[in-house]
This record gives C-alpha cells, structure tokens and sequence, in this order.
C-alpha cells in the first residue's frame, strides 16, 4: 500500500474532522442537558400526579412535545452516528482496546468503554422509549403509570435508567476533559461531584419508577 | 531479609525463526532500595544471559528503560520493586516495534512522528550564530521548558487506548510537542498550518480524552491541559473559518 496522497485527498487543509468533533460536543451537551430536565419533569410525579400532568399539558399546548420530541430523537441519532466515529467496530480493534484495558486496569479507561457498551443499550432501547411516548401522545402521569405496570416495562425502565445516567454523567466529564474545561487541577474534584450527580439521578429514577408503579393509578 | 520477588517476564525474539512468545518466571530475593533496574541487570547477570532489555542512564533523563510494569507503563529505572507486590510482570511496551523480550524501537516511531509535527522552529529569520541569542520573559521560557522536558520514553503512546486501537493516532507527545511550538514566539507557523498538521482524526479530534497519557507520564508533564487547550484552539478555529466562509464580508 502507497503512502502517497491520492488525488482526492489533495484538498488542504481538510476540517471535516473538526466539524465533526464540534458537532458530537454540542449533540452530546444538548442531550445530557435534555436528560437531565427530563428527569426532573418526570420526576413531578412524585409530588402528585397533577404537576407532571400539568407539566405536560403545558408542553403539549406549546406543541414543545410535539416539535421538541421528534427535534431530540433527531439529536439522538445524530449523536450516535458521530460518536460511533470513535467506536471500534473490526473486531481486531475491539480486540485491542480490550486487551489494553484489562493490560492497563485504568479507570477512566473503562469508564470509555462503560461508554462505548451503554450507548449501543441506549441506542436500542432509547429509540424503542421515544417510539412509544411519542406516538402516543399526550404523556400523561396514568399512561405513564399504565406502561410501566404492564408487561416487562418495568425491567426495561430499571436497566435503561442506569445506562443512560453512567452515559450521560461519563460523557459530562469526558467532554470536559477533552474540551479542557476540566483540568489536572480541578479533575478529582469534578469527577467525584459528576459521581454523585449520577447517583443522584438514579435514585430520582427509582423513586419514580417506585411511585409510577406502586403509588400511581393507572385508571 | 528482604521478600522472594517473582518476576513473569515477556520472552521473545521476533529474530529467531525457533522463538515462540511465552512468559518466563524468574525469582530474586528483594535487596534495599532495589529497582526494576538492578533487578532486570541481576536476573541477566546470575539467571539468563539472553535476556533483552534497554538502559541508558539510569536517572529517569533517556527515556529507555520504559515497559508495562504490572500492565502500568513506566520507567524500570525509577521504579522501586519496594512498591509492587512480590509478583511481578513485565512486558515490552506495545504500538512501538518489537526489538526482543522487554526492548522495542521507540526511535523510528519518534522519529516519523517529529517529521509528522514538523518539529523544529520554523522561521525564516536567518540564524546568526555570532549575534546574542534572542530574548524572552523568563515566565513564558519556563512554560515552554515545562512541556520540553518530555523524554520520548513512550509511556504516553502505550498507556493510549487509541494509539492501540489505531496506530496511525500521534499521541499525547505530538500534541505536547505541536503546544510547545505554539508557545514559542520564534515559531512564526499560523494557526491554520498548525490546524493542518493536529486538526484531523490523527491527531487531536481523535483523542479519547481517556487521559492513561496524564497517569502514567514519568516526567508529569502537564499533559491533559495541552490537550485540552489544543482541541478548544483547533476546534475554535475551524468554527471561525466556518463563519467566515457562510458570513463573507
């Protein structure tokens, strides 16, 4: 194989790749930002059933469910198909990193493939969330409260809750670290306060799980 | 008396038709402020004339001596075995080639990679040897000695997920090389020369942010800050070109 430029590659200088990789940041602050209101909005269930209704209502009349839902969906996807950049997929490379990462036993290493493993969860099992939600709208708190005592519902809430606050609360410190906006001097610091964000997220997660399935009347 | 040590240690010499890669146990008894230096020399001189390893200067300055010491890379010479368990593994550093058991050839990969950066101050000032050499704030020579001080030893490159995955990624020290020149106001190359050298997925936009390079760097150089600051420069860069070309005056 020549390592001389081919001709479609004379094109100087490329900033593909630098579009690309400020596009993933902004995808990826975007929905870390969405996820963590989502929370707090589906959250209000635990204060009665009326506030999330009311919530809801409100985001239905301003038609932000309607436009935002399909704009976050877009987002999501977006979002993995830049991201997936950074993936191996061949399976030598697979191979590679994770002979590197049990080699090196490096935290912030694993936590890479935490990140790398729960996003093809999230991939699935987000898209298969947003598919029911949004086609069936309004949200209300007994449809929400319906879903999650029907079925498997409730498994596939308690596996995606933790996947996605581990993707989210990574990706939150990893975007600071690779932006610099996280430094050798203030690294420890915000990556034990980004550790308790994410337990705090999943115990409102649970606590709402817990409400949606054994406080709230589905009728 | 000091502890029975267990050393597993990489064999292998990509030389010899014959040789098959296999671990090999060796066992020394610890002595006082014993490193992997003098344990590696004794193993060689008493048990196994054959084993390959490279040293220099013994002082943590050439680089040399770098392997992954229980999977951690580091510098054998300025590890103490007082602060590793009785049973320890060696093996050669990967991404860079092979020579033979614990050596492998960090120059050629050095080498490719300062000819990539274009590693030198580039200017078109004419260099008079005879005149006083140029001056500079003593805070900013400082800064720009803070990142010169790196010893090409490779730790960096073999504790990079990425540089594993992909051999072509440059790794934290052409990063740390290109943030030196951009420092130095010798240097008169223009953000958009430095963007076509570090701005692509080889370079800094395919940089992890696993930070192995900033835990394991033998000489602490402040390598997660220089990565940070470069990817915030060329990523910043090429927002503003990108306005420029939709926003045209």
């Amino acid at each position: 194989m020549s390592n001389q430029p081919t001709a479609t590659q004379i094109v100087q200088p490329v900033r593909t790749d630098a579009y690309l990789d400020t596009l993933q940041m902004f995808t990826g602050v975007a929905l870390i930002l969405f996820m963590w209101s989502h929370m707090i909005l589906v959250a209000s269930v635990n204060l009665g059933p009326g506030v999330m209704n009311a919530i809801a209502n409100f985001l239905e009349e301003t038609y932000l469910a309607q436009t935002g839902g399909p704009l976050i969906a877009l987002i999501f996807l977006v979002h993995f198909v830049l991201a997936a950049r950074k993936i191996p997929f061949r399976a030598k490379e697979q191979k590679m990193m994770w002979e590197h990462s049990v080699r090196f036993n490096h935290l912030d290493t694993w936590l890479w493939n935490v990140q790398a493993i729960t996003a093809m969860i999230i991939l699935i099992m987000g898209s298969v969330h947003m598919w029911t939600v949004l086609t069936n709208l309004p949200i209300s708190a007994a449809k929400s409260a319906a879903r999650v005592q029907t079925g498997w519902w409730l498994l596939f809430y308690i596996i995606l809750l933790p996947m996605i606050e581990l993707h989210v609360g990574i990706g939150f410190y990893r975007i600071g670290v690779k932006w610099g906006w996280i430094t050798r001097s203030n690294r420890k610091g915000l990556k034990r306060f980004e550790n308790k964000l994410t337990l705090v997220f999943v115990t409102i997660g649970l606590i709402t799980l817990f409400t949606l399935y054994f406080i709230i009347n589905p009728a | 008396m000091g502890r029975s040590l267990k050393f597993n240690i990489f064999r292998y010499n990509p030389e010899d038709p014959a040789s098959v890669p296999h671990m090999e146990t060796f066992h020394l008894e610890e002595t006082d402020a014993m490193t992997l230096f003098i344990a590696l020399n004794r193993i060689r001189e008493e048990q196994d004339p054959s084993l390959q390893f490279d040293f220099m200067c013994r002082a943590g300055i050439c680089g040399s001596c770098a392997m992954l010491i229980n999977g951690r890379p580091d510098l054998a010479c300025h590890t103490k075995t007082k602060g590793l368990p009785e049973e320890i593994t060696l093996l050669p550093l990967p991404v860079f080639k092979l020579i033979g058991d614990l050596s492998v050839d960090t120059g050629t990969w050095f080498r490719a990679m300062n000819e990539k950066v274009q590693s030198w101050v580039h200017t078109d000032k004419v260099f008079d040897p005879q005149a006083p050499e140029e001056r500079m704030e003593n805070q900013l020579a400082e800064e720009i000695y803070e990142l010169e001080r790196c010893v090409e030893c490779g730790c960096c490159v073999a504790a990079c997920g990425k540089a594993n995955m992909r051999p072509e990624f440059m790794g934290a020290v052409a990063f740390n090389r290109i943030a030196r020149f951009m420092m130095d106001p010798r240097d008169q190359r223009t953000g958009d020369q430095y963007f076509e050298v570090v701005g692509n997925e080889e370079g800094i936009f395919g940089c992890l942010g696993l930070l192995g390079c900033e835990d394991v760097c033998p000489k602490d150089i402040p390598l997660q800050d220089q990565l940070g600051l470069l990817r915030r420069k060329m990523g910043w860069q090429s927002v503003r070109h990108l306005f420029s070309k939709l926003l045209p005056e």
